[in-house]
Formats: structure tokens, sequence, C-alpha cells
């Protein structure tokens, strides 16, 4: 069992250590605890190495004794013998200063006590405590091997050690006792010098004990449960990895997880023993059990990482790669240099690498002098700062065909290099590290939702990040509306007729009144193409909603159902000049999206305030064809032509009233939008007549199980905060789908089944003539047998409709009960753009809407 | 408000009063007969002013409202200005009339103005006689913006062991951020522009560049008077006093009050209206952008707090994206004058991003380069600097592969004369400064 620094700097981390090994001994097992130095030792006596003068060093050791101290008096223990022979050889260590035994030799043993102290410390707690704990000196144990590249420092600072499994150690153990406990981090080399094991070294240290004891199993004991699919910083969805074998685990470890360091598995792997991580607050959680391979289940993503501040040297030269020793004289000069080649990627005429970020790459001038070297042999090009994106999991070849919708993401991108090693584990993505804090929660939603990361599989994952440790806030999601009361009223509607559109009332207006708690918001409107549909205009309008209409046609529809006071955004975008002619006649305020209207249709607008859409230069969305920002999209004004717009608006006597951008939908970071305000907020103080900020829409609606709802508290916070610093302009927003997606659901009824290869096709009576987001979007949308939805989903199906295109299928492999002709199926999600988007195609019959309140 | 105001249509602008109690300093400022609008200038825990120091304050507490009142005036450009109390002297008359007229020498040209003839400050008041010393605690103001201008002159005076102070006007995280960063004791001053103002923006008011500079420079005068101060060290280079552009005749300079014309004749007029003693001057005054940009490489320290980037600046995120938009030619020209003196992969984990390797920010880098375009307006250095760096890249096998280096060194390199190309000429200091004896030793640590 190995605990690390904070887990024995206080005298309740002890006590917990205390019951774990008693709970351990209750099991039978013989126990040897590994532990760290008392968190920040290590520091300060690395500190004290860099001292050159004695007397700031006897000062330093006193510090670093003062806190042992500390803790022995909180223990109510009396200075144990071992403990005090380890503080006096700090103490002549102090003294003597480096100058005897040589200076890396000395910090290596100087740096051993923060280990030395805190085992001894514990010995006599756990002793103390009703378990007879006997104090082994690791470097009795341990000994380090020279390997041939290692130079002294590596030797005394990072040295490894050939951890086989020892019969006589175990048996001198035995003898013993039943609890002992050692040091990590430090072992001893064949001339009897104390030598450190680098960094990750108590990891290993316990791996090394676990390997020489041939141990039931090694635990280490850390403040999280184990190893997740990805960083749960990043990605908050990230699922716990329950089961993992060891080279898939040392490639997660060295791609990115830190809660593990990757060396420390390898001693494992031919001995077979068994490494548990476990979280110390929370012992009952599961944890990851990581061992050797896992056969009995399906090939699957097990992770994704990233790795930022990477740069790639590319090398172009024509014919001159297959030279013989060419090569060898390119990475000749990255040695010479100091610089280690991480990933490679070669072809015909370019051999391009990555550097991690070190600090001799930052700080030195290794990258320019080495450019320089490279410059006389090859074209050289330095690409920085990138970040490398990595997919782990065994057997990746064999999920190619399950990534393209991921691959696609990753074709917006720049791509700098791909690296797939033969080992089959992994495949890298080398691209601009600014895109990544974005790309990697989609591209774990993305393998989810492409199959490819096979969070269905329990035995493999366990509960997401979020739900183990996520704010607390995270309430289990209630049960949709469809699931429960509504259920049998929509199996008559169903039994009736389908295909049919069911809208719910009570689902719209508690969207509503949920954006209404957003303080800082001070309008807001309904973007009405989600959904038309009378009813649901006017329980908005009710809930004091304003409305965005994008052409005549829903302006007139809006107007026709909802009070003259609710106040109407008109927000076209490439409209005839017809358009803003007729809506400059209604009471709409109108946004104007580029230069061309102010330039040839100028005098229409004379006297008028109006709204300017800016696209601030990027866009963001579930899909490249939801982005609205970005010069790939025909929305907004560029920034750069604001000036020039704001002289023809003079010119006409047009003043600008408010600021608008949407750069996107389906948007589930809440600080997407503070970013917005704030760009929008910093433009309009150099415009003056600005009096409203509108940051658009596209508050995303997760729509797989599990994924994180967008969290409207949050979205307050930065929200407000903005506010706070541009408290002279009012914020509007026009969320659309978040009001009405949820409240909406589209029922159909099984046609027939058909059978093709390893394939099971379920035809429903409507596809994407009602519902063309899957084949649009590649939308995911739940799919349910109604008629069955408490029976066992067995059978793994294609869902498609009777429209004469392959591209008519509405889910792909969803786990349901076996079907039969007429059940009810319910697609969920389909209040927003369902049946606005509907078309005749095929002729076939459109979809009746029903309101049910 | 009363009577509903047409900015653009007044006739007056009036300085109507000003007072100070209790660390709140308050302008006020009307046009023609319309509602008052009052400015608050709130200096915290100021101590109460030594009756030594009385006639000083007064004189700079003058000297904040005539100039404060640039961001007001400019609102309707009137055709004439009256002042209340005690008429000025001809160096004070003469003082304002050059800032108002060269400070929004940018706000005119962008609204299609001529301010030439139209702004007169009344004057006719006798001149006195020259102030004395008042024995002002030898220490410094050091106003921090955030960028590293004012990092590197933090750091020169740190190095001489000087007395000083981080000072700021207004809110911003950014700023607060990298004064904690500075080690220094720091002061935040908050101005709190008249609500009127922005009643009026809505109303169709003129809008534009004012010369904040200068506003800032006048609220650390008084500053200085209140908490005991005997120098004012702005980071202000030698580039700031390069005009923007050349329009009908005039001379258009973004960051006129940050040049050295508006210095002297402040620090000139602090010595004779003011106290003798308080001096106002620019440390990086001698230096190009480029000479200051070198000395910044060397402050690791400040590497991922400080920002020169124009937009943003009142929210601050983590991320490099955050604090550098990427996009503005402050964010352009930073990058490309830090360019020489840094290891690239250091560079762009500052940035977050290589601004050099993309291709859609060539006509932004071509205005810096003065290359088929004009300065732009923002406080960046001369074309011929951002030019020496560039070509200095070109020179660097580590750069000269990104889009923007390659494209110098084929479209632009081959129009211009490389002698003229050198950067060494640049980190030389030239020219006059007013950095007095006391902080003059400070310079070593910038010419290293």
């Amino acid at each position: 069992m190995k605990f690390g620094g904070t887990s024995v700097a206080t005298l309740p981390r002890w006590q917990n250590i205390q019951e774990l090994v008693a709970s351990r001994r209750a099991e039978g097992a013989r126990v040897l605890v590994v532990v760290s130095a008392l968190s920040g030792m290590t520091d300060a006596l690395k500190h004290m190495c860099a001292q050159g003068e004695q007397g700031k060093r006897i000062e330093a050791a006193k510090a670093i004794t003062q806190r042992h101290y500390e803790l022995l008096e909180h223990m109510q223990l009396a200075l144990p013998d071992t403990l005090a022979a380890r503080l006096s050889d700090l103490a002549r260590l102090a003294e003597e200063g480096p100058a005897a035994i040589g200076e890396l030799a000395w910090a290596a043993k100087v740096q051993a006590h923060g280990e030395l102290l805190s085992s001894a410390l514990g010995a006599s707690f756990l002793s103390h405590s009703g378990l007879p704990t006997q104090w082994l000196d690791a470097r009795d144990c341990l000994a380090a091997v020279a390997l041939p590249n290692q130079n002294e420092r590596t030797k005394l600072l990072s040295a490894m050690v050939d951890a086989k499994p020892d019969p006589a150690l175990s048996a001198r153990l035995a003898a013993l006792g039943e609890v002992f406990i050692t040091q990590g981090f430090i072992a001893r080399e064949s001339q009897g010098r104390t030598v450190l094991l680098g960094r990750g070294g108590s990891d290993t240290s316990a791996s090394y004990f676990g390997a020489l004891l041939k141990a039931q199993r090694v635990e280490i004991w850390t403040d999280v449960a184990g190893m997740f699919t990805a960083n749960p910083r990043q990605v908050a969805g990230a699922r716990l990895l329950q089961r993992l074998d060891y080279e898939e685990a040392q490639e997660i470890a060295s791609t990115g997880a830190k809660v593990l360091h990757p060396r420390c598995l390898s001693p494992l792997r031919e001995p077979r023993v068994p490494l548990l991580i476990k979280d110390t607050n929370r012992p009952e959680l599961e944890g990851t059990v990581i061992g050797p391979e896992v056969r009995e289940h399906a090939p699957s993503v097990k992770a994704i990482s990233a790795r930022k501040g990477i740069t790639l040297v590319s090398m172009e030269s024509v014919g001159m790669w297959q030279q013989v020793g060419f090569l060898a004289d390119v990475f000749a000069q990255f040695k010479q240099h100091g610089l280690s080649v991480d990933l490679i990627s070669s072809a015909e005429t370019n051999v391009t690498v990555s550097l991690d970020p070190t600090e001799n790459l930052l700080d030195s001038d290794a990258i320019a002098a080495l450019a320089s070297d490279l410059a006389k042999v090859c074209r050289v090009k330095v690409i920085a700062p990138c970040a490398a994106v990595t997919m782990v999991g065994r057997g990746m070849r064999s999920m190619l065909h399950t990534l393209s919708g991921v691959l696609a993401e990753f074709g917006q991108l720049r791509v700098h290099l791909i690296s797939q090693s033969s080992n089959n584990l992994n495949l890298t993505f080398v691209v601009d590290e600014n895109v990544v804090d974005e790309l990697l929660p989609h591209l774990h939603d993305l393998l989810i939702a492409a199959g490819a990361l096979r969070t269905d599989d329990s035995a493999l994952f366990g509960p997401s990040w979020q739900a183990l440790y996520g704010s607390g806030e995270l309430p289990a999601p209630e049960a949709a509306w469809w699931r429960t009361e509504q259920r049998q009223q929509l199996l008559a509607l169903g039994a009736q007729a389908t295909p049919r559109y069911v809208y719910h009332l009570p689902t719209v207006r508690h969207q509503a009144r949920e954006l209404k708690s957003l303080a800082a918001v001070d309008r807001l409107h309904y973007a009405v193409k989600a959904n038309t549909h009378p009813s649901i205009l006017r329980a908005l309008a009710e809930e004091g909603f304003g409305f965005e209409c994008v052409s005549p046609g829903e302006l007139k529809a809006v107007m026709a159902v909802v009070p003259a006071s609710a106040p109407l955004l008109f927000t076209p975008n490439f409209a005839p000049r017809e358009d803003y002619a007729w809506a400059l006649t209604t009471r709409a305020t109108v946004s104007l999206d580029s230069l061309y209207p102010m330039e040839h249709w100028g005098e229409l607008f004379r006297g008028r305030e109006i709204v300017l859409r800016i696209d601030l230069g990027r866009g963001l969305g579930h899909h490249e064809k939801v982005r609205t920002g970005g010069s790939g999209s025909k929305f907004g004004l560029p920034v750069e032509s604001i000036d020039a717009f704001l002289r023809l608006a003079d010119a006409h006597g047009v003043t600008v009233r408010g600021l608008h951008a949407h750069l996107g939908s389906g948007i589930l970071d809440e600080g997407h939008w503070g970013e917005v305000y704030a760009q929008l907020a910093s433009l309009a103080e150099r415009i003056g007549s600005v009096a409203f900020i509108d940051i658009g829409g596209g508050l995303g609606v997760p729509s797989h199980p599990g994924e994180a709802r967008l969290d409207i508290a949050a979205l307050d916070r930065v929200l407000r905060e903005v506010k706070a610093a541009y408290p002279h302009y009012q914020l509007w927003m026009e969320p659309g789908r978040y009001l009405v997606a949820d409240a909406g659901v589209l029922l159909t009824r099984v046609t027939q089944q058909k059978g093709k290869g390893a394939l099971r096709y379920l035809g429903i009576d409507t596809g994407m003539n009602s519902l063309i987001r899957p084949a649009l979007y590649e939308a995911w949308h739940e799919i349910v047998n109604l008629t069955r939805l408490d029976e066992p989903a067995t059978g793994l199906f294609q869902i498609v409709g009777p429209i004469c295109e392959s591209g008519d299928v509405l889910g792909t492999d969803r786990r349901l009960p076996e079907p039969q002709e007429g059940d009810v199926m319910l697609i969920a999600q389909a209040g927003a753009y369902g049946k606005v988007m509907s078309s005749e195609y095929n002729m076939r019959d459109a979809a009746e809407e029903i309101v049910i309140d | 408000m009363s009577n509903v105001i047409q900015p653009r249509l007044t006739q007056v602008f009036r300085f109507v009063r000003s007072s100070y109690a209790d660390g709140v300093a308050e302008l006020v400022y009307a046009f023609d007969d319309g509602e008052e609008l009052i400015e608050r200038v709130r200096f915290p825990q100021a101590p109460v002013v030594p009756a030594a120091r009385a006639d000083a304050f007064n004189a700079a507490l003058r000297l904040l409202h005539l100039i404060a009142g640039v961001s007001y005036y400019k609102a309707g450009v009137p055709p004439k200005i009256e002042v209340s109390g005690e008429p000025l002297d001809d160096s004070t008359a003469d003082l304002l009339d050059a800032l108002y007229l060269h400070g929004l020498a940018e706000f005119a040209y962008r609204n299609g103005l001529d301010l030439r003839g139209r702004i007169a400050f009344p004057r006719g008041g006798q001149a006195k006689p020259a102030v004395g010393k008042l024995g002002l605690p030898q220490r410094s103001l050091v106003p921090i913006g955030g960028g590293k201008d004012s990092l590197v002159a933090v750091e020169a005076i740190k190095s001489i062991d000087g007395e000083a102070t981080a000072v700021w006007v207004g809110n911003s995280a950014l700023i607060a951020a990298c004064a904690a960063r500075t080690g220094l004791p720091t002061l935040n001053i908050q101005r709190e522009l008249a609500p009127g103002l922005f009643e009026l923006n809505r109303l169709g008011a003129w809008n534009g560049h004012i010369p904040v500079t200068a506003v800032n420079s006048a609220i650390l005068s008084l500053a200085a008077i209140i908490y005991g101060y005997d120098s004012i060290a702005f980071a202000n280079e030698r580039s700031a006093s390069v005009a923007t552009l050349e329009y009908e005749g005039q001379q258009v300079n973004h960051q006129w009050s940050k040049g050295y014309a508006f210095e002297q004749l402040l620090g000139d007029w602090l010595h004779s209206h003011v106290a003798a003693d308080l001096d106002y001057c620019s440390l990086l005054r001698p230096y190009s952008e480029l000479a200051v940009t070198r000395a910044f490489a060397k402050l690791t320290p400040y590497f991922d707090v400080f920002s020169s980037c124009n937009r943003n600046f009142k929210l601050l995120g983590p991320k490099p994206a955050g604090r550098w938009c990427g996009q503005c030619p402050k964010c352009h020209f930073v990058f490309l004058a830090l360019a020489p003196f840094l290891p690239k992969p250091r560079l762009l984990s500052i940035f977050g991003r290589n601004l050099l390797d993309d291709e859609t920010l060539a006509a932004g880098f071509d205005a810096l380069l003065e290359y088929q375009d004009h300065k732009p307006f923002e406080c960046v250095g001369e074309g011929a600097e951002a030019r020496a760096a560039l070509y200095a890249l070109s020179q660097r096998p580590e750069w000269q592969e990104d889009a923007l280096v390659a494209r110098f060194r084929s479209e632009i390199l081959p129009q211009i004369d490389i002698a003229e190309l050198a950067l060494e000429p640049w980190l030389a200091p030239a020219g006059s400064h007013r950095v007095p004896p006391r902080l003059r030793p400070a310079l070593a640590a910038i010419d290293q």
C-alpha cells in the first residue's frame, strides 16, 4: 500500500492510513506500506541542497526537523530512536555540505531523508496505534542497476531497479512480522550510495516491492479513485476506468494521466501483480484495477488525452532520407542540442518530430541553434504551440471504422501530424494548442456517440468524474416527461395515428423559467425558427419572452398570436431589400449583418435604430453546419468592417443601438457566452450609441444519456461577472432549441425488420421527411420503443425510415427490445428543428402536431 | 434630462467647478444650459493634505478638471469653451489648447472634423511667479498598464532599489494581477465617468479616441501631492512621439499624450505651477519599442500575467487567448517585437499561437510594416522597427518558413534596402528625456 505526501502530512491522514492497513490485516493480508515524504518536504530538501552557505543549510535542516516534531506532537508521541537517528544524520549532512562525497551523491542522500523521516515517524505512529510495524530501509531491498546510457546525474537522481521476485526477501520479512513500513523514492546502487528514483518515484518503489515480494496486489492510495477516460479538469463527463491492462494503463499514463507515473507499471507486468488505484478519502469507490489483458470485452477506446506545449520540427528534403546515415545525422543534432524527440512521422520528403516542453526548449537558444544546424541539410519549420491529442485503446486499428465522425472533427482543424504506433495502442493527432480546450470534451462526446468509447459496458467504465466529485449539485436527471405520467397518453396517441409530433407545454414553461433565473439577462427572445407552433409562441409570450424572427413569414406568424406588447427582433441573413422594407413597417427591431444594405439601400434605414450582428471570427457548435461564426460562415459582419459600417450608418443617420453575435448551436460550455459578451461589450465601448448587447443563443441541450447539462447557475455567474464590468449595457439573449427541444417528441410505428449481414434494420413509418436532423447534422436523438419501454434491450438495430435515400437513418446501433410490427416508437428531443424542417419529399404524409398541456 | 440635448448642436462647453473632499474629487461640466455632468475620481485612503501643499493641491486639482474635460468636450465639440473661476494664464491655456487639438486629432480625423481654430481656451490671467520646492518624499508613482512597458520601468526602478508604488486608474483584473506580480506597494485610483456621458452617447454624441494618458497623468499629479511622491515615472517610448499619419496638413498621432511634446508641456507646467520638485517623466523615452521588448524578454516572471492586447482588458482568462486576442495591432506588434529576443517556443507559449504563421493576418502585419497601409491607430512601434524585427526573423532558420516570414522574404524584402533593416541601431538609447537625476541610474537596467 502506497501513500503520497498529502496522505502522510497530518494526524487525521495517518489515522486514515492506520484504518486502511488494519482493514487489510483483518482480511488476513500482510502489509507493506510505502510512503512519500511529508508534502513540501522534498522541495524543502532540494532548497536546502541549493544553499551554498553552511549556516543557511543548518537553518533549513532545523526547519525540516521542526515540521516533524510538530506532527509528532500532534500524534502525542515521544521522539522514536529511528527518527532521532535520521534527524541527526540530516543535521550532519547539512553541516558537512557536499564537499566530502560529491555534489550529486550528497544531494541524493539529503533528499532521501524526506521519506526516511516520514517512514520512521509512521512506524512509530502505527505501532502505537495497535499495529506493530517494522521499519524497513528500502535501500536494503532495492538495488539500483547501472544502465548503459546513464551519466552520474541520472545514475544518482533517477535510478532504475531491476525488480524480480525474490523469495529470500519474502521469507526474511515473513520472519520479522506482519506489517512493515518503508520509503518510496529511494534505493541503493552497487557502490553502496543512496540513489533516488526520480519523478513518480514513490509509486515506482511500491511497484518494485510488489514485484520483489510477488505481492497479491499493489495499492496506490491517492486523492482520486483512479484513471479516467479523460482529464476531468477538461472533460467533466470523463468516466472512471475500472479495468485496464498494463499496456493500456501505461499508455494512458504516458499521454496525460497524472495519477500514475508510467514507469511504475512495467515491473509488475512479468510477475502479473495487479495494481489498484484507490481514493484515500473514499475507499468505498471501486477504483481502477490494472492487470493482465482483459479478453472478454469488445474493443473500445479507453481514454483521450491532450498534452500541450508541444513543439514540432518539420524537416523537408528531397530524396535524402534514404541515404544511409542521414537520419542518424539529423537525430544527432537533436541530441547535441539537448532536445529529446517524442513523436515521429515520416514521408518520402518530410520527417516531422515533436518535442515536449522542457525548460531547455523554452528558455535557451536550443531551438534556434538546432534550426540553424538542420537548415544546412534540409528546410526546417518550427511549428508551435501544438497539442498532441491521443486516443488510447487496445486494438486501435480495428476501431478505425467507428471513428469517421471523430475524424471528420479533425478535418475542421489544422492537423500537423498523425501518429499510430505499431503496438496498436494509440492514435495521436497533433493540432494547434488553442483548439484543444474546446476540442477535448467535444471529442469525448463524439467517441461515445460513435460507439467507439463503449461507456455502455459497465464492467469497464465506472461513473463519471462529475458524478463522483462534481460540485455535488448534480441531481439525478429528471426522468423525461414522456417516460412517466404522459406515457399512456402518448401510447394512445400513437395507436390512433402516426407519425405525430407531440409537444408538452409544461416542459416549455419549465425551460423558460430556468432561463428567466439568469439575473444578468435583461431580455430573452425566443428564436422562433426552432418551432413556430402557435401554442408554444403563446406559452412563451405569457412567460414574458420576446421573439426573434428571421423572415417576414416568421414575423407574421408571431404577430398573429402574440400580444402587441411582446418585443420582436428581425434578424435575417441575406434577406432581400423588400424584406427589410416590410420589417421596418412593423414594430420589430431590425438587425443588419453586412455592409451591402447600408451601402446600397442606406436611405431605407434613415433615422432608424438598428442592431449590428458581428462575426467575432470563430465559430462553435456541435456540427459544422450549425456553426455561425468564422469566415467560413455566411453570418455576421467581420470585425474589421465595423468602422466602415459605422461611417455608412452615420452618413444615413442610422443609430447602432445593439451589438449581436451568435457563434453556433449546441454549446455546453458556459464560459463561451462570457467571452462573446465581453468581446461585444469592448467593441460597443468604441461605438457609443450602443445600449444593449445581444449574445445570441446556442444554449446546448445534451442528447446522450449521462452527458452533463448546461450549468445555468454557472452561466449566470459568468454573465454577472461581465455585467459588473460593463453595467451600462443591457444584456439580451436569443435561445431557441433550449426552450423547446425536450418538450417535443416524434411518435412513429414499427413497420417491419430486415437482416443484412450482421446488421438488423428496424423500419418505422416516417424518416428524414419528418425529422432531418440525424441526416443533416448527424444529430443523435434518443429512440425508444414506447410500447416495450420496460423490456430488456437485447437487439442492436439500425433505425430507418421509408424515404428513398440511403441517408434516411434516424439512429444507428441502438440497443432495443425485440420489436413487433405496430409498436409505438418515440424519438426524443424532437421539439426543436423537427416539424419546421420537415419536407414533402417522396410525397409522404406530413406529421401532425398535437399539444399536451 | 430636462430638455433633450442634441450633443452635436451644442454651442458652449462649460467647466463648471471642481471640488475635493474625503478622497473624492468631483469634476463638473455642462453643455449649454444642460444638466451637469459630474465625474468623480476616488483616491483610496487619502491622507489629509498638509497645509504646505494646499496651493499645489489646488493647482493640480484645477488641472485635472481642465484635462479630464476632454472626455466630455468631445461629445459635442461646441465652438465655445467657458472656464469658471480665475482666468487661465497663457501657459495653462497653451497646454490645454495643444492637448485638446493634438490629443483629439485622431478623433477629428475619424469623424471628418477639423478642430483647428475651434479649440481656444479662454485666457487673460496673470502669470504668477514659479512655485518653489515642497520637499516631497523621494519616491515614485509608476503607472501600470498591464503591458510590457510599465513592467520594464518597474524593474528598472527596482534595480536601483528606488522606492516606488505601482498605480493604476480604473478596474482591471489584468493590471491588478501584473501590479501584484511586481511586488511593489499598489495604489488603485477609481475614475467614474459622469453617467450623463452615456446618455449623450445614446443621443448621438461624437465619439472616438481621447488622450487618456493625459487624463491619467493629471490624476497622478494630484495623487503625488495627496500622498507625497516626488516623481511620476511613465513608460512611454520614443516611438510614441511619431505621428500615425498626416491629414490635411495636420499630424495625427494616436498616442500624442504619450509623446515627448506633451511630456515637456506637462512637466514644465507642473514645475512652474505645482511644485518645483515634482517631476513628470517617461523612463523609457530614450528607447525604441525594440529596446524595450529586449529588456522585457528577460523578465520571465511576468510572461503569464501581462498583456498588451486591446481587447478584453476588463476581464481575465487563464489561457493565453484570454489575454491576447491575436487579432489587434497590439497583439501583432508585441509578438513581432518580442520574437527576436525570446526562444520561439517560449514566445508561442505566451501568445498561445503563432501569429506569424497565420496567412489571414497578413494585412495586419502589413500595416505594422507600413507596407501598403499607414501605421495603425494604436500604441505600436514605428514601421521601420517592425521591418527590422521581421528582417531579423527572416534570417533565422526557426522562423523563416512561417507563412508571414516567408511572404516577407519573397514579396516585401526585395523592395527594401537591407542596409536600413539592422536591428542593432534600434537597441541604443537616443534623443532627449526628462528622467530626473535620482532615477537616471535606473536606465542602465534597460540598456543592459
